[in-house]
């Protein structure tokens, strides 16, 4: 599998995880994605936004442009069932490929 | 559809999305700021990191733009790209448009030509079945022979005849001469022919008590009545007979030569009109039959020839050498001579076109050739091999399309151009307009060779990114020996089009060349018809002396004359006659009599065409009806039957029905006058005898013909006419040199379209030599390099590469050559004054070629004496 690749994918469900906590614009994903970072997975801001448009496009989540704190616009953006059930299949392939992997690397031990 | 809609909601709503793509971004850049502010930042380190956190504001942002772009954008950007792209290498642009234009204008030009004409059905139903009758050697039929055919064969379903003439029609100010044909009562029924209005004719409008009906042309039923529906039942003057429209054609119909009213032709044969009751008399009524169900060309030819055997048993009187029968499909009579001519040309442009891809491609190999570098850094920064033939595709799809567009519009120019140029009566011209699908199939044709050879080259590289930094040049050694290969056929097509192009140019010079035997400039010429009901010989005998009167009165006329027949335009009367003192021997049938074209002149005819009088005198105004009769004859004549006699003094009679019968007066000959070409320019010119008009005035159709100062128009001369009697129809399609013109318009046209043709195919050679040895020199650059630094003087490096160029060229020419002086057979009906092997042609041909071919090979081997050997070896 492509390097590029799995990084798209595995950002894309990050995002989809952590809009499943509740609604939230970019800033507040990108906080959420530094906090992961620290917790080991490194991803960048830059990439965020083309994921997040992306992802919209695919109709698994939707924005919409509210009013926020100190006079500014703020894209907010929702997860939708579509977006809940990727997350659901994609959680669960990855925990069979991590759960796989794990004991693989076990008994090559 | 929805998708569509989406696509355009999308490219309205992009700048609404960009600014909310900016505003989402900016906000997300000031938060990082406040944020490192609030750390204890100063604001400039602060923004630095937020930018640096983000990855740049700019490319952030576009590669945000870049999800929501739909392929629209794409393909857009490529565009402009490849369009740039095309701008910035002009002169490979440049070329690329020349060959495909030149190829695609050309040939679709010349195949709509051949589909109208050889491929296109003829425009009747089942026109498969319909086979053109004639007799021996396609010549006219006497009435009596067709009614036999008709009854006794057996092969047709229904078989018709018919022929052109014209009538005179009494409408508005003054009568007007318009084409019609006489047409058997089933004629339109065998074509399968169906009205726009009313009703054609059937066998009942031939029954002797029926009354006297019309067909006419769509186009006539609107100039005269203002509809086709309207023109139904209404009465209309031809000939100064009524007669009542009972239908109207489709618009386009046409059989032969268009005509505007079609007559029935039994009421003229009842009428013994042209004298159709005869079985001698043969006019120019041809036959179209159609066959019946099952019955081939082959064995209704073989029914008619025994039919047309026992016509000469029966009659041998006049049948005994027309024994032979003249039978073929409508359609190759249709367009008869022209088919050959026609399969030659759209075989020259065939291969122009395969020229023009092998060009094309050649060209587009080097593009790629020296692009690969390119390709290669695209493919090694992370471009994908999608998007890179994405872009080639794009590029090349801009290139055949303009090519193709501006070829279309070129061959749009040549179309017209040639039905311009074309003889008037060139069958099936009407029909000819650019065909969509020709047009369709040579711009596929350019754009499967585009993809071939412009886009195929980069799956190579893009399957083998690591070889490409190195080096991509080893495959072009094979495909370079293909393409001179192509180049040898290049320059052998452009032979073989270039010397009949320089025979057909011979051609015409001599044909400038030749005297006509009368003075053609500044002469004037109407036709009128002083025929009719009401003209008897006693009108026009009066009529003419007085309209020459006003003709010679008319302001810029010098000399004016009134003729039966014209130069050029062919002999209408043809008659055998008997010399006094000479005896016919018993059992002596027509064909052993002299014969002659016939052609009644007044007084001052000679003077006014400026034919050279040899011998004796010329007609005066002395010589009237009750004056002794006198002939004038030509050299031919002479030179055919009074080579050992002096002609002046003796007396000739014109036959009757039967070679012991005599038809008028004994005349005397008064003078020997020099010969005119009757029948055209490029025909032997005919014995002819020449009667004073006012002794012999009977016949439809006259010539007035003025010797002018250059000044006066053709409708002076018909006022002066119309002045003597208004009632006479005049026309006047064609002045004296237009016909002279006309008279050599197939051969002009022939020389047209292959000198543009083979213009075509020597630059298109040209350019294929150029781009095969430039791309040579490219190719080979260290080698000259090393060459030149080992001590190759410029002249051996020049040499080098012109050797590959003249074995190319001289390869080409031989076998050109050869194929001109076997396709030669095709021009033999065309050419006039040259043997269509002209020797002093080809060579000419040859030389021309080679001095072109030369130049183009001599102008990139010169580029290659400037390699700088330091650089070149450099570079590698």
């Amino acid at each position: 599998m492509n390097k590029t690749q799995l990084l798209q994918g595995t950002l894309d469900l990050l995002i989809l995880r952590i809009l499943d906590l509740g609604p939230n614009h970019g800033w507040g994903i990108s906080n959420r994605l530094q906090q992961i970072s620290k917790e080991g997975l490194k991803t960048s801001q830059g990439s965020l936004y083309p994921a997040l448009h992306r992802l919209e496009l695919r109709g698994e989540v939707r924005s919409e442009m509210t009013p926020s704190e100190n006079n500014r616009r703020a894209r907010v953006y929702t997860i939708t069932p579509p977006g809940r059930k990727r997350l659901t299949e994609e959680t669960e392939t990855w925990e069979a490929f991590a759960l796989s992997m794990r004991r693989i690397l076990r008994e090559g031990r | 559809m929805t998708r569509l809609i989406a696509t355009l909601r999308g490219l309205l709503r992009r700048r609404q999305i960009d600014g909310e793509i900016e505003e989402e971004l900016r906000d997300h850049l000031e938060r990082a700021i406040e944020r490192y502010r609030s750390q204890g930042l100063p604001p400039q380190e602060a923004r630095r990191l937020a930018l640096r956190d983000l990855g740049g504001l700019t490319q952030t942002m576009e590669s945000t733009r870049d999800v929501r772009a739909i392929w629209l954008d794409t393909f857009w950007r490529d565009l402009t790209h490849g369009a740039r792209l095309l701008r910035r290498s002009p002169r490979f642009t440049l070329t690329a448009l020349t060959v495909l234009v030149l190829g695609i204008g050309s040939t679709t030009a010349i195949f709509s030509v051949a589909y109208a004409m050889l491929v296109r059905p003829l425009p009747y139903k089942d026109p498969e079945r319909l086979v053109f009758v004639a007799e021996h050697q396609g010549s006219g039929i006497a009435w009596p022979n067709f009614d036999d055919w008709r009854h006794r064969a057996s092969s047709f379903d229904g078989l018709a005849s018919s022929l052109a003439d014209a009538v005179v029609v009494t409408a508005g100010q003054f009568p007007k001469r318009l084409d019609s044909r006489s047409v058997t009562a089933n004629f339109f029924g065998v074509l399968g022919a169906a009205p726009s209005q009313g009703r054609l004719f059937d066998e009942s409008d031939s029954r002797p008590d029926a009354p006297s009906t019309t067909v006419v042309s769509y186009a006539f039923s609107v100039r005269e009545f203002g509809s086709a529906a309207a023109a139904i039942g209404q009465t209309v003057s031809f000939n100064r007979q009524p007669y009542t429209v009972i239908g109207v054609l489709p618009p386009g119909f046409r059989y032969m030569t268009p005509a505007d009213v079609y007559l029935l032709l039994e009421p003229q044969v009842a009428a013994n009109y042209r004298g159709m009751q005869s079985r001698g008399n043969h006019t120019t009524l041809f036959a179209v039959g159609r066959l019946e169900r099952g019955v081939d060309v082959t064995s209704a030819r073989a029914e008619m020839q025994n039919i047309v055997g026992a016509l000469a048993l029966e009659y041998p009187e006049t049948n005994k050498s027309r024994s032979s029968i003249y039978l073929v499909p409508l359609a190759e009579r249709v367009v008869g001579e022209m088919a050959p001519t026609l399969t030659v040309l759209a075989g020259a442009v065939a291969l122009l076109l395969l020229i023009a891809c092998v060009n094309l491609a050649s060209l587009l190999l080097n593009r790629s050739a020296s692009r690969q570098h390119e390709f290669s850094i695209r493919a090694a920064m992370g471009g994908s091999r999608w998007s890179l033939i994405r872009q080639l595709l794009v590029e090349n799809g801009l290139l055949v399309a303009t090519g193709g567009m501006l070829g279309a519009l070129a061959g749009a120019a040549i179309l017209s151009g040639l039905v311009r140029v074309a003889p008037p009566d060139t069958p099936r011209i009407d029909e000819v307009r650019l065909d969509l699908a020709v047009l369709s199939i040579t711009t596929l044709f350019s754009c499967a060779c585009a993809f071939l050879f412009g886009v195929l080259p980069a799956f190579r590289t893009a399957g083998n990114r690591e070889s490409l930094l190195r080096s991509g040049r080893s495959s072009t050694r094979q495909t370079s020996l293909l393409r001179r290969g192509l180049l040898v056929g290049e320059v052998a097509v452009a032979t073989v089009l270039l010397s009949g192009s320089g025979l057909m140019v011979q051609t015409m010079v001599r044909l400038a060349r030749v005297d006509p035997g009368f003075d053609p400039h500044n002469l004037q010429m109407v036709m009128f018809s002083p025929w009719g009901p009401g003209w008897s010989d006693l009108r026009r005998q009066a009529f003419f002396p007085e309209a020459l009167e006003r003709l010679r009165a008319v302001p810029g006329v010098e000399q004016a004359a009134i003729a039966y027949s014209f130069p050029i335009l062919g002999s209408n009367w043809w008659n055998w006659f008997t010399v006094a003192g000479r005896t016919i021997p018993p059992g002596a049938v027509m064909m052993d009599l002299p014969s002659a074209g016939m052609v009644p002149v007044s007084e001052g005819y000679f003077d006014t065409l400026k034919i050279p009088v040899i011998k004796g005198r010329t007609f005066n105004r002395f010589d009237t009806a009750d004056a002794e009769p006198v002939a004038i004859i030509n050299s031919s004549l002479v030179q055919l039957y009074f080579r050992d006699e002096e002609p002046i003094g003796r007396q000739i009679r014109l036959a009757g029905s039967r070679p012991t019968e005599g038809y008028g007066p004994w005349r005397t000959i008064v003078g020997i006058v020099g010969d005119v070409k009757q029948h055209g320019i490029d025909q032997l010119t005919p014995q002819q005898i020449f009667m004073p008009i006012l002794q012999q005035t009977r016949a439809s159709t006259a010539f007035a013909v003025a010797r002018t100062r250059g000044t006066v128009t053709s409708s002076a001369i018909e006022a002066a006419i119309h002045d003597v009697d208004r009632s006479v129809p005049v026309f006047n399609d064609r002045t004296v040199e237009q016909l002279m013109r006309e008279a050599s318009s197939r051969r002009r046209l022939a020389a047209i379209v292959l000198s543009v043709f083979a213009a075509a195919a020597v630059l298109l050679a040209a350019i294929g030599l150029y781009g095969v040895i430039a791309q040579n020199v490219g190719v080979r650059r260290r080698e000259i390099g090393v060459r030149m630094a080992l001590g190759a003087t410029s002249d051996q490096i020049l040499r080098l590469f012109l050797r590959h160029g003249l074995l190319v060229v001289a390869t080409g020419i031989g076998c050109g050559l050869l194929a001109a002086v076997a396709a030669a057979r095709s021009l033999a009906t065309l050419v006039f004054g040259v043997t269509p092997r002209d020797p002093a042609t080809l060579a000419a041909v040859a030389a021309l070629l080679t001095a072109v071919t030369l130049l183009a090979s001599y102008l990139p081997a010169r580029s290659a004496t400037r390699v700088d050997p330091v650089e070149a070896l450099r570079s590698e």
